[in-house]
């Protein structure tokens, strides 16, 4: 795979450190508000580095001179270092290697726009009101339940009509097996009454 | 023990003739009253008769001759509901004030209420038009409490819906309700020469996929066909339109019983409903009584769909052979496809056997009917 080649963010000519930069800002904000809204783009690129910075922070601890280094490049404002470790690496020690720490939704494109889809990055269990509303639970409206019991009984209905086919099935089988074990020993019978015949 | 019988037709036995009986020949007394047109009449002839035989410490036996019809049954309940009715209202001699604190939409509130007359629909009716229209039932102090039965004290009130986050109770209370309204359509549907006799509805169970009445429907051999369960659906999806309210009231077992003289099996029940606090909660729906623990819905404005589904021969152990008589329906609030209400109508005219008080009969027949 050919790497990824960074346009200069800041205008023709300013190479990938304008971009990383960018990005770093980006990743800033989120550790800062927790939920930010961006450009898709810019918000799925910075996700990944923000994920990384907090397994890394996860894994090694405050005491490990390389992660620290990291939380310094990535974090322009050096209060959100503390943030990291003594808020954030609580909050997601239990979702290590289960899941994400961030979320991304995609938002409406505006228009009349620039054509660049926006979107919403957040970080897991923050303190703003949830994206998706609560959705309300219908199992225990009265039609549901009548219909839950009724698919019950016609799922155990159906169950028992195919037992009794299947045994129904396997007694025609047999009976077959018995007709045809019947039929030999009579051809048998017969074979020893012609033997018999000829002998007397 | 000597049982002498008096035969009452418009001209009475005096009093003391009985009284002299009773010191002479130390006997007990069958009173045989003969079909009056006037029933306010023979009831009077009746507790007249009573309180002399129980001034006398004397069995009194009562058969009525002629057969009854639902219809003198209602009226002489609803007269003696409306006269209990009236006498508890004339309790209330001062009005005194009460805070409800409502919990719920539009806005939390507190309302000054009227006690023991105010209920928890007048409380709707400060609030808001939907709330009068979609509450089922109310919750006071975390109790379940009917729209229409007034308020004792300072409480805190709620409104209960169908589409409710946790609408298992409303569903208790409205297949609770259907029951009731099922006793109301069999004591109206047949002709004046059948005396229905409603004997008793098991608790609600929604899962069981069908609601239940048994009774005595004085018709012995009915199998009844389609049409003629349609014309029984039909009296049940009529309450819709006309909005009736259910109207609770808490009476006396020895009032309860009088209501109830005509009917063998309610007669039998009340003492043993009565044995804990010696009333008895009575519902009335229209002119249709009967007793439940409740709570019941608001109205039958909530009924969108209701089917009489089957009618099925059961063996009580304790009351002989019974109807068990089968219904489904769906509240205004909820909706469903006519073709998927066809698929629940089918189960539900299966025998329910829940709360079954003996075994059913002919259960095979009942099973090849339905798999038709």
């Amino acid at each position: 795979m050919k790497p990824r080649r960074f346009a200069g963010a800041a205008g023709p000519g300013t190479g990938p450190e304008a971009r990383l930069k960018k990005i770093r800002r980006v990743v800033t904000a989120l550790i800062r508000h927790e939920r930010i809204e961006s450009t898709f783009a810019k918000c799925d690129e910075a996700r990944g580095y923000a994920e990384r910075l907090i397994q890394i922070a996860i894994k090694n601890g405050d005491t490990h001179r390389e992660t620290m280094d990291m939380a310094d490049y990535w974090l322009e404002e050096k209060d959100l270092v503390h943030k990291l470790f003594k808020v954030l690496v609580p909050r997601y020690g239990p979702l290590y290697d289960k899941e994400s720490f961030t979320a991304m939704w995609r938002l409406p494109n505006k228009l009349p726009g620039d054509g660049q889809g926006m979107s919403l990055l957040e970080l897991k269990g923050n303190p703003w009101p949830p994206i998706q509303p609560k959705q309300r639970d219908t199992k225990f409206l009265l039609t549901n339940i009548l219909l839950e019991e009724f698919k019950k009984d016609y799922n155990s209905q159906k169950k028992i009509s195919q037992s009794t086919k299947e045994i129904s099935e396997k007694t025609n089988i047999s009976k077959q097996e018995v007709e045809e074990i019947d039929s030999n020993n009579n051809a048998s019978d017969s074979v020893h009454n012609k033997d018999t015949d000829r002998r007397t | 023990m000597k049982v002498v019988p008096f035969r009452v037709h418009l001209q009475l036995p005096h009093a003391h003739t009985i009284n002299w009986y009773i010191r002479k020949l130390g006997c007990d007394i069958k009173l045989e009253v003969e079909r009056f047109h006037d029933l306010d009449m023979r009831r009077n002839i009746l507790s007249v008769y009573r309180k002399i035989l129980q001034d006398n410490k004397c069995r009194c036996y009562c058969s009525h001759r002629h057969r009854l019809t639902n219809g003198e049954v209602q009226k002489k309940r609803v007269a003696l509901f409306d006269g209990e009715k009236e006498r508890q209202m004339s309790m209330i001699r001062r009005i005194e004030k009460i805070s409800v604190e409502y919990r719920g939409v539009p806005e939390e509130c507190t309302l000054i209420m009227n006690k023991g007359l105010s209920t928890p629909f007048n409380c709707a009716m400060h609030l808001q038009e939907l709330l009068m229209r979609r509450s089922v039932v109310a919750l006071v102090n975390g109790e379940l409490w009917d729209m229409h039965r007034p308020l004792t004290e300072d409480c805190e009130l709620t409104f209960l819906h169908f589409e409710d986050e946790d609408p298992r109770l409303v569903n208790k209370v409205f297949w609770r309700a259907c029951s009731f309204i099922l006793g109301y359509v069999l004591e109206r549907a047949f002709k004046d020469n059948h005396h229905v006799q409603l004997c008793s509805f098991p608790p609600p169970d929604v899962k069981s996929g069908s609601f239940v009445y048994d009774a005595d429907l004085d018709l012995p051999n009915w199998q009844p066909t389609q049409m003629e369960l349609n014309c029984l659906s039909r009296i049940g999806t009529r309450l819709q339109h006309e909005d009736l309210k259910f109207d609770r009231l808490e009476v006396k077992a020895s009032l309860a019983s009088e209501m109830f003289e005509d009917n063998r099996f309610k007669s039998e029940q009340i003492p043993e409903i009565a044995a804990q606090s010696g009333r008895v909660t009575l519902y009335r729906l229209g002119d249709h009584i009967d007793i439940s623990k409740g709570p019941m819905m608001s109205t039958t404005a909530h009924l969108a769909r209701y089917t009489v589904t089957a009618v099925h021969d059961v063996e009580s152990d304790k009351y002989g052979p019974l109807k068990r008589v089968q219904g489904l329906a769906i509240p205004q609030q909820l909706n469903l496809h006519y073709w998927t209400y066809n698929k629940l109508v089918n189960r539900a005219s299966k025998l329910n056997t829940k709360h079954l008080l003996g075994h059913p009969v002919n259960t095979d027949q009942h099973r090849q009917e339905a798999s038709k």
